[in-house]
């Protein structure tokens, strides 16, 4: 408390009007972030730059980094998160889109169904989710039992199931971005486009894709930035074709214990997503619609 | 900008057989017999409408009429239950709205956000393929035409309400329809831009030629710029005329009720003579209208516009009604006071008395006065519909000509 009254008296010549409140209300969350999430991260990039960490007398280097970037297993895996979280968010957009677009304009009383429902989905913890893929993907599953001939064994601990799993646990992130900016699109707009001859291939590109583009891109950083870290739904239903980066870092850290290198890789992921978000954050602020 | 209507699109030799000369029914819209339910509520109810081309025609009424509902069907957003939509001479009742050679405006304007002026004004002409070239000397013709030069790259929300409502309407009329549906377009300005629109839409419409099928509750809003106006009220057309006729010989008292302001009166017929009917109020004092030539001593409703009523200096003619009563409201209207005079029978009527004169006395709250108007401006309702305009086909079905004598 003491703390926090010293930080408003001494702010107090610079702020101006309502900045005095404003510091006060936001002392609290900015502590929480220092604590919680600064000092982590400066413990980490010290890590990677130690030479034999956690010994802070050991010296600094960037030997760590040059490991990991010149090692091509860490280029293959880095490929594989790629392309098995690429095709997870494709098949999730597939999906949230027209999701939302019913949602928002055809659902009429079953929106707020389905809208406690992809919340609720999402509330089941996450490891009995993904379980539940072992039951429905399995040699003798659900799938194999619906589809006549011999079992798949393709469908279970294969990049396939990473993805479809992935896809599953993240829909929710996806879907209700996409629905809060379609929720703003005034529905005469349709009619108008109807009204001069486009079609629902028209609308969609013209407009509807256009209009909820904020939504799309906010759902792309709320989904792809976890699902490249994401360790757990790998383990449990990916094999050796789908080692992810999180798998990486995690068996770097606490399987080699590898420190240096762990570190190195997990700062270089942090950095790529914060562009990656920068990026998006950009596209959606230029799709903003004045009205 | 010329009015291309039927000769726009190739027509199917279907078409041409139903035909007989193209431009003959350029624009003309005709709904015939048109019924449209909703689960058990009946918005449409058995309506026939003529729009001949190149007609400002206003379908007016209270929220549920039905007059949404009949120009949806007209545009094609709603399919009618019973009955046809037929435009310029071809049965259109199962083609879809993209396929009609009509556009609409909507009251929300539903103009693209994220799409400049030129843009949206494109998006009709782009979707037909009409050609790079075509589309923008179209696009700056109808710039031209709705005076928005100079905002061809702002975005709908850079503009005044005003100023999108004008981009709504090149929208539409860019893509030069045979007919242009108006939705309560003005629903959303204020009175004062409202009132500027009113007159910028007629003379729009007289330039361009177009048929105007325009929706509105505003009585006034359709009165200042329509041909014809029909007068609806629970699904039907109650009367299908002129605004002159409307004011002057309203078919219902629904309709003398809408269309401005007016005094029903049931009269009761005492006795006739010298062709008039008369309902005697005691000490002298009478009603008199215009005997309809009914027979009968069933009791018969007039409308008397406010204006028409007069305060008595002197003697009353012969041929005037002649009311006596009480004062019991002024209000200063400007060019009008508007009285409220209380009848010893309990009615109330309404009188506007035009301030013509600078410093003239007023009658005050409480003061008597009394009253005449000649018996040719006690219109009986429904009296008088001109049943031989071949234009006229929106006239009183049964249901309405009982509602007139209730």
């Amino acid at each position: 408390m003491a703390a926090a009254t010293g930080t408003i008296e001494r702010a107090a010549p610079r702020a101006r009007g309502s900045g005095r409140g404003a510091l006060g209300i936001l002392f609290a969350p900015v502590t929480l972030l220092v604590v919680l999430f600064l000092a982590p991260m400066v413990i980490m990039g010290s890590m990677s730059l130690l030479r034999f960490p956690p010994n802070t007398a050991s010296g600094y280097t960037l030997e760590h980094y040059t490991d990991v970037l010149t090692n091509p297993l860490n280029w293959k895996i880095a490929w594989t998160t790629i392309w098995i979280g690429t095709t997870a968010m494709v098949i999730m957009l597939a999906i949230a889109l027209p999701l939302a677009y019913y949602m928002v304009f055809r659902a009429g009383s079953w929106e707020l169904f389905l809208l406690l429902s992809l919340v609720l989905a999402d509330e089941l913890a996450p490891v009995v989710k993904i379980y539940a893929w072992q039951v429905i993907l399995g040699r003798n599953g659900i799938v194999n039992w619906l589809i006549p001939g011999p079992p798949k064994s393709w469908l279970l601990f294969s990049p396939f199931a990473v993805i479809v799993t992935l896809a599953a646990t993240y829909i929710t992130y996806t879907t209700i971005p996409i629905y809060a900016a379609m929720k703003a699109i005034d529905p005469s707009m349709f009619e108008s486009a109807i009204d001069l001859g486009a079609g629902w291939w028209v609308q969609s590109r013209r407009i509807l894709i256009p209009l909820a583009a904020p939504g799309i891109f906010i759902a792309m950083i709320l989904v792809y930035i976890p699902m490249l870290t994401d360790f757990v739904t790998a383990d449990i239903v990916g094999g050796t074709g789908s080692y992810m980066m999180g798998q990486r870092v995690r068996d770097l850290i606490l399987g080699s214990g590898d420190w240096g290198a762990g570190s190195a890789l997990n700062l270089i992921m942090l950095v790529l997503s914060v562009a990656f978000s920068l990026l998006a954050y950009r596209l959606a602020r230029l799709n903003r619609i004045q009205t | 900008m010329t009015m291309n209507g039927s000769t726009s699109q190739a027509p199917t030799s279907a078409e041409v057989a139903s035909m007989p000369s193209p431009d003959a029914r350029a624009g003309e819209i005709v709904v015939e017999g048109v019924t449209k339910r909703f689960s058990e509520v009946t918005a449409v109810d058995d309506v026939s409408i003529t729009i001949p081309g190149g007609e400002f025609f206003s379908m007016l009424g209270p929220s549920g009429c039905g007059k949404t509902t009949t120009l949806r069907m007209i545009a094609g957003f709603e399919t009618p239950d019973v009955g046809r939509i037929v435009l310029q001479g071809t049965d259109v009742t199962a083609v879809p709205p993209a396929k009609r050679n009509v556009n609409m405006v909507f009251q929300a304007y539903g103009l693209f956000p994220h799409m400049s002026v030129s843009e949206n004004i494109a998006f009709g002409p782009k979707i037909k393929r009409l050609g790079r070239e075509e589309t923008r000397q179209r696009v700056s013709e109808v710039i031209a035409t709705v005076r928005l030069e100079g905002f061809e790259d702002r975005r709908p929300g850079q503009l005044s309400g005003g100023q999108q409502q004008r981009v709504a309407l090149a929208r539409a009329l860019v893509n030069r329809p045979a007919a242009l549906l108006l939705d309560e377009p003005l629903g959303a300005l204020d009175l004062k831009l409202r009132k500027e629109m009113q007159l910028e839409l007629k003379d729009l419409q007289q330039r361009t030629g177009t048929t105007f099928v325009y929706v509105t509750h505003d009585q006034e809003e359709a009165m200042t710029m329509s041909d014809r106006i029909a007068v609806m009220h629970d699904g039907v057309v109650e009367q299908l005329a002129s605004p002159r006729e409307l004011y002057q010989r309203p078919a219902s008292a629904f309709v003398a009720g809408f269309i401005g302001t007016s005094n029903l009166i049931e009269l009761r017929v005492d006795r006739r003579e010298g062709g008039l009917i008369a309902m005697d109020l005691g000490e002298g004092q009478r009603i008199l209208a215009v005997d309809p030539g009914l027979g009968g001593t069933d009791p018969i409703t007039i409308t008397v516009r406010p204006e028409w009523i007069k305060l008595a200096s002197g003697d009353v003619d012969g041929r005037a009604s002649h009311v006596g009563g009480t004062v019991v409201d002024a209000v200063y209207l400007g060019s009008v006071t508007q009285l409220i005079v209380l009848l010893h029978t309990g009615e109330r009527l309404t009188v506007h008395r035009l301030n013509d004169e600078v410093g003239a006395e007023e009658p005050r709250p409480g003061a008597h006065v009394t009253l005449h108007w000649a018996a040719e401006h006690s219109y009986v309702v429904g009296s008088s519909v001109d049943r031989t305009d071949p234009r006229t086909t929106g006239e009183p079905t049964e249901e309405t000509a009982a509602r007139t004598g209730r």
